[in-house]
């Protein structure tokens, strides 16, 4: 029974993960290549061109002010991939290293994070980004800044959560026996145990971290003009409803892409890896 | 009892780190509130005058304890930037006074239909032996959370608004002036929050009731002769129905998160358009108040859904 | 009555029950004995109607009283089996805790047995709205009749206080306690035949006495059939008429008990039996094991361990417990300690006391060796899987020359010793680089020895390290660890709650119960004569 099941799981497993690759592949090569390049110039307006339909030439069509929206949701994409990197990059780290020490040692340091992080927890996330960068102000990079922290609470409680389970393993308990060092227990021993645990909530957070950047960006207080966002695209697009649909729904259309695309291919993983 | 007293204690804790996180943050921001205000060509003495109106003169520790004080006395101070009329500032308790019903009902909306959707959605997924049905569900609810709430917004003003024209974009009704045409236009932006909550909470469900599936007492209650829609509902379900309450819970803080945005794409007059102005707008006072606002709702359920979550698992409830 | 022919059962292709056939008749207890993976407990799920729907019958039937309950190549007809399941076989599992729903009272459960062949139960499409009338208590005089049944029951196989035991959910109750609800909820319908998988094994030795004998008080006074599934001969020998011997799906070996035991016809069966650590067989090992020398490893003198309740939490209150209290003994250089008593007497904090690893300690212990280190039960737990063998056989020696400079060894010397002591412990150089999910329970046992040896402690702490295995592995292990320990002069603590492997295993026997050492004494002199009843009761469990 097993054998079935687990052959079952790894072709669609297998589905997810080629689905997930293409996706998330595409996603990378047309995100990157818009920080460098684009068809057109992102901010070349042209009154002639207003609100075209998609079209060979425009493949996106253009917007209020004539601009390719290809060209931007390209660049959008790219930031917003960036931003997202960046940020699961910095509060993952942070996680390792306060969840690592916490659980493990345990005691009042542990206390007093957990604490924080319950407090933290029960706080929307995307209103605690808010409040940070209503100090720090607008742009790029205290959107960085402001995710990054809004993002450490979560990691510490999954890298926390694994270390409680495996400081008291079996084969942590004779590494201690041995006398192994504390720190060698902490990232030789302890470590690699809890990675593909670690992994999956890095993709969940990098998820998290393109809808929360977009959200943002979309409330205005994100990225700011002239880099392009595809939140901020959409919530120009709004006003055009009616008259220009696909104004909104490429900028949209992107963000699901990568999400999906990056939830499918962690999907895959997870599944192949069982 | 004596863990209700414990986790209040933790909770009256969580609020008062909170307040005064809120409250430090924005001492140390840049920029004067008073030439914000007044604007950079007022008197010296105007300046000083608002300063000592506003308190602003004592050291922070004292303007906390103060400003706390306040608060538990029911008083929310004034907002910076709206004013009642030329003499009198606006206090923040008016300010958000009828705001707040429109959040609430739109969050309670939220909830309701993702309890209502997801659960029967999660108990025919887990049942479904069919394959197609299986995949078909898996498909649908991946690409749900995949969508932003406030892509799904606009995606659902396209639609039921400008293409269905089932209700009227930017028309909102108030809710003193007519209740259930404020329900019904409620109607779309939950479901615009809900789809995303809906599909994780069916996924949830169903893994969990897969997981019971395979538990030894499922087979002790098939031994005794039970058909396998009463271990399922009779056994499975109630097991399974334990962690997805937390689940539930944890919810709470994604659907206010969720209503922050959502208010701005249906335009909806409610707390969450006002933090994100008076954000913009540097409003502090009101900010503060609105942070403290959300924590305490948010940390509330959290409360209501541990003790319900000891009620129903007696395994806890000892302990 | 009940008849098993030519049964055959695949998953997946590929047949793990081969051509079974099996027959009971009332009042009978067949056994039927195997290792894991020898197909004794599919055939049971089989014939009682719960192996999964992924499992194909390939060949033969299962007969109950000349009713056809299935038949290879036909699907399984679930509403005839029910009418069967409860009422004329029922099942005990082997985890009473899992096998009852956590969250429904334990009174509820049993009486769902009775309700669910209740004979004027309801059919057609109206059933489950009476179901949710019946259990919501509208008819509350056969609510209560059902109740005082599920009372009596409980009386029945010994539950007292059944009022309480009525309203309880499981976790409240004790294992033993669990499995005789389980035992009266298979028995409440006064069924034919007791499907009873593995029924002590979870359990203590005390309770499992205790288990053994309810199940044959029953038997005797009900004249149900029993077919009895474990892996322990001994235990198979005092319940059973008849015995099956199973191995890879097959039926090797089928006769009366006392035959099998005293005659053996197949290789298989001999071989299962010569590894089965009995007393009735003499001690191969113990012979002129005589302590070397007078000065021990460890003395421990006075010892307390104290326990601490409660987590790390600010609001938690310290509890203090005493979990060993006052224990002073020795251990001798190449003696093997045993350390027998039930699950929560203490003999694990003992032991961690003397590891060093609970500090939460008043008394003495002087040691005369440095890291005694320690094998546990568990092979699958005790081995880091993300690393090789190799690396960790090198380990402790790279973790001694961090601590000691003196005793740092170069990479290529701590390779050889690695390769040295794979060999030792009798596994083949291609093991190195593998990782210990590549290996089996033995094999993983095998390198845990050799890890915890490779420093070449005087002490090995050994807690139930052969409980995990199948018989002729647990003979290898056992065989292994008495070489070693003469090889290298080594003492072992040896934890164990199997009497007869601690019999084969030790010099010495220390007996503990609730957190006191109650007897200390050589082996065959506290077999031959216990000072306490509580020895005695222990060691005459199997």
């Amino acid at each position: 029974m097993k054998r079935i099941r687990s052959f079952n799981e790894s072709i669609s497993g297998n589905k997810y993960l080629a689905a997930g690759l293409i996706m998330t592949g595409l996603a990378l090569v047309i995100g990157i290549l818009g920080l460098f390049w684009t068809p057109y110039s992102t901010t070349a307006m042209s009154a002639a061109e207003k609100f075209a339909p998609p079209s060979i030439r425009h493949l996106f069509g253009t917007d209020n002010f004539g601009r390719d929206i290809f060209s931007r949701v390209m660049k959008g994409m790219g930031t917003t991939i960036g931003i997202s990197a960046l940020v699961v990059f910095f509060s993952g780290t942070a996680g390792i290293l306060l969840g690592a020490i916490t659980g493990y040692f345990g005691g009042l340091l542990d206390e007093a994070v957990m604490r924080l992080t319950d407090a933290v927890n029960g706080f929307p996330s995307i209103l605690m980004a808010l409040v940070i960068i209503s100090i720090l102000g607008n742009g790029k990079h205290n959107v960085i800044i402001s995710l990054g922290i809004v993002f450490i609470p979560s990691f510490v409680r999954i890298v926390r959560s694994e270390f409680i389970r495996l400081r008291d393993a079996d084969y942590i308990r004779r590494a201690r026996l041995m006398g192994v060092g504390r720190l060698r227990i902490l990232f030789v021993h302890i470590l690699p145990n809890i990675f593909s645990v670690f992994w999956v909530s890095v993709m969940i957070g990098f998820n998290n971290a393109i809808l929360a950047e977009s959200g943002m960006s979309y409330l205005g207080i994100g990225v700011q003009p002239p880099d392009a966002s595809l939140g901020k695209m959409l919530s120009d697009a709004q006003g055009y409803l009616q008259s220009a649909p696909w104004y909104a729904l490429a900028p949209g259309l992107a963000i699901v892409w990568i999400v999906l695309g990056f939830s499918l291919f962690s999907e895959g993983v997870r599944r192949c890896g069982e | 009892m004596k863990y209700i007293g414990k986790k209040l204690i933790t909770l009256i804790m969580t609020l008062f780190l909170v307040s005064v996180a809120a409250f430090l943050a924005f001492q140390i921001i840049p920029g004067d509130v008073v030439t914000s205000i007044l604007g950079t060509e007022a008197t010296p003495e105007r300046e000083e005058q608002l300063r000592q109106e506003l308190g602003l003169d004592k050291p922070p520790v004292v303007r906390y304890f103060a400003w706390a004080a306040d608060v538990l006395r029911g008083d929310l101070g004034v907002s910076y930037r709206y004013s009642k009329n030329m003499n009198e500032m606006m206090p923040v308790a008016e300010l958000i006074g009828d705001k707040l019903p429109v959040t609430l009902w739109l969050a309670a909306v939220s909830m309701l239909l993702i309890i209502g959707v997801s659960i029967p959605l999660g108990v025919l997924w887990a049942r479904s032996s069919n394959h197609f049905l299986d995949g078909l569900l898996g498909v649908i609810t991946q690409a749900s959370m995949a969508v932003p709430s406030f892509f799904l917004g606009i995606l659902v003003t396209y639609l039921f608004g400008i293409l269905l024209k089932l209700f009227a974009p930017g028309g909102y009704i108030s809710y003193q002036e007519n209740f259930s045409g404020f329900l019904g236009y409620l109607f779309f932006p939950a479901m615009s929050i809900a789809v995303p909550k809906i599909a994780m909470t069916a996924r949830f469900l169903r893994n969990s009731m897969l997981t019971e599936l395979r538990a030894d007492y499922v087979r002790t209650a098939y031994s005794k002769g039970a058909t396998k829609r009463r271990v399922m509902y009779r056994h499975v379900l109630r097991n399974a129905m334990m962690p997805v309450v937390t689940f539930l819970g944890m919810i709470i803080a994604e659907i206010v998160a969720g209503s922050i945005v959502i208010e701005q794409v249906f335009s909806l007059p409610g707390i969450g358009r006002l933090l994100i102005s008076s954000i913009s707008t540097r409003d502090f006072p009101v900010v503060e108040i609105l942070i403290l606002y959300i924590t305490f709702v948010v940390i509330f359920v959290y409360f209501l859904v541990d003790i319900l979550y000891r009620v129903i698992d007696p395994r806890i409830s000892e302990a | 009555m009940i008849r098993i022919e030519n049964l055959s059962v695949a998953f997946d292709g590929a047949e793990v029950v081969k051509n079974v056939s099996l027959d009971l008749v009332d009042g009978e207890v067949l056994g039927v004995v195997g290792e894991s993976g020898s197909g004794k407990s599919v055939t049971a799920l089989t014939l009682m109607g719960l192996v999964s729907e992924s499992a194909q019958i390939t060949s033969g039937r299962v007969l109950f009283d000349d009713v056809v309950l299935q038949e290879a190549g036909k699907p399984r007809d679930q509403a005839l089996y029910r009418r069967y399941q409860g009422a004329q076989m029922s099942m005990i599992f082997q985890e009473p805790m899992t096998s009852l729903n956590p969250t429904q009272r334990v009174g509820r459960q049993v009486e769902e047995m009775l309700w669910l062949h209740a004979e004027h139960r309801p059919q057609g499409p109206w059933k489950h709205a009476s179901d949710a009338l019946l259990m919501s208590g509208r008819r509350t005089g056969q609510k209560e009749e059902f109740r005082t049944r599920v009372l009596e029951a409980f009386h029945a196989v010994g539950l007292r206080d059944e009022e309480r035991v009525y309203a309880s959910y499981p976790h409240q109750l004790s294992g033993g306690m669990r499995q005789r609800v389980m035992i009266a909820m298979a028995l409440i319908l006064h069924p034919r035949l007791l499907v009873a998988d593995e029924p002590t094994t979870a359990l203590d030795v005390t309770v499992q006495n205790q288990i053994i004998a309810l199940l044959r008080k029953i038997n005797s006074k009900q004249n149900n059939a029993m077919l009895f599934i474990t892996h322990d001969l001994n235990l198979a020998r005092r319940l059973c008429g008849r015995i099956a011997v199973m191995k890879d799906g097959q039926v090797v070996e089928l006769g009366e008990t006392e035959e099998i035991f005293r005659h053996p016809r197949q290789e298989y069966t001999k071989r299962l039996m010569e590894a089965v650590p009995s007393r009735m067989k003499k001690r191969t090992w113990a012979a002129g094991m005589t302590p070397d020398s007078s000065v021990p490893v460890v003395r421990v003198h006075d010892l307390s361990v104290f326990y601490q309740d409660g987590s790390n939490s600010l609001f938690a209150q310290k509890k203090k417990q005493c979990v060993v209290a006052d224990a002073s003994f020795e251990i001798y250089p190449g003696e093997s300690l045993g350390l027998v008593g039930e699950s929560g007497c203490g003999k694990t904090s003992l032991s961690k006391a003397i590891l060093g690893m609970n500090r939460d300690i008043r008394g003495e212990i002087v040691s005369n060796t440095i890291r005694p280190q320690m094998v546990f039960q568990d092979p699958y737990s005790s081995l880091n899987p993300t690393k090789t063998i190799g690396w960790l056989l090198q380990e402790p020696l790279r973790a001694a020359g961090a601590l000691d400079q003196s005793k740092a060894m170069t990479r290529a010397d701590m390779e050889a010793a690695a390769y040295d002591m794979l060999h030792r412990v009798g596994m083949e150089d291609k093991y190195f680089h593998r990782k210990p999910s590549q290996l089996s329970g033995g094999q993983r046992q095998r390198v845990s020895i050799g890890q915890a040896l490779i420093t070449h402690p005087g002490l090995v702490v050994a807690d139930e390290p052969v409980s995990a295995l199948d018989v002729t592995i647990q003979a290898q292990i056992m065989e292994l660890m008495r070489r070693l320990q003469q090889e290298m002069k080594l003492a072992y603590l040896f934890i164990s709650h199997d009497i007869n492997v601690v019999y084969q295993m030790c010099d010495r026997i220390m007996v503990m119960k609730e957190g006191r050492i109650i007897e200390v004494g050589e082996t065959e002199k506290l077999f031959r004569a216990p000072r306490e009843e509580y020895t005695r009761e222990l060691l005459s469990s199997s």
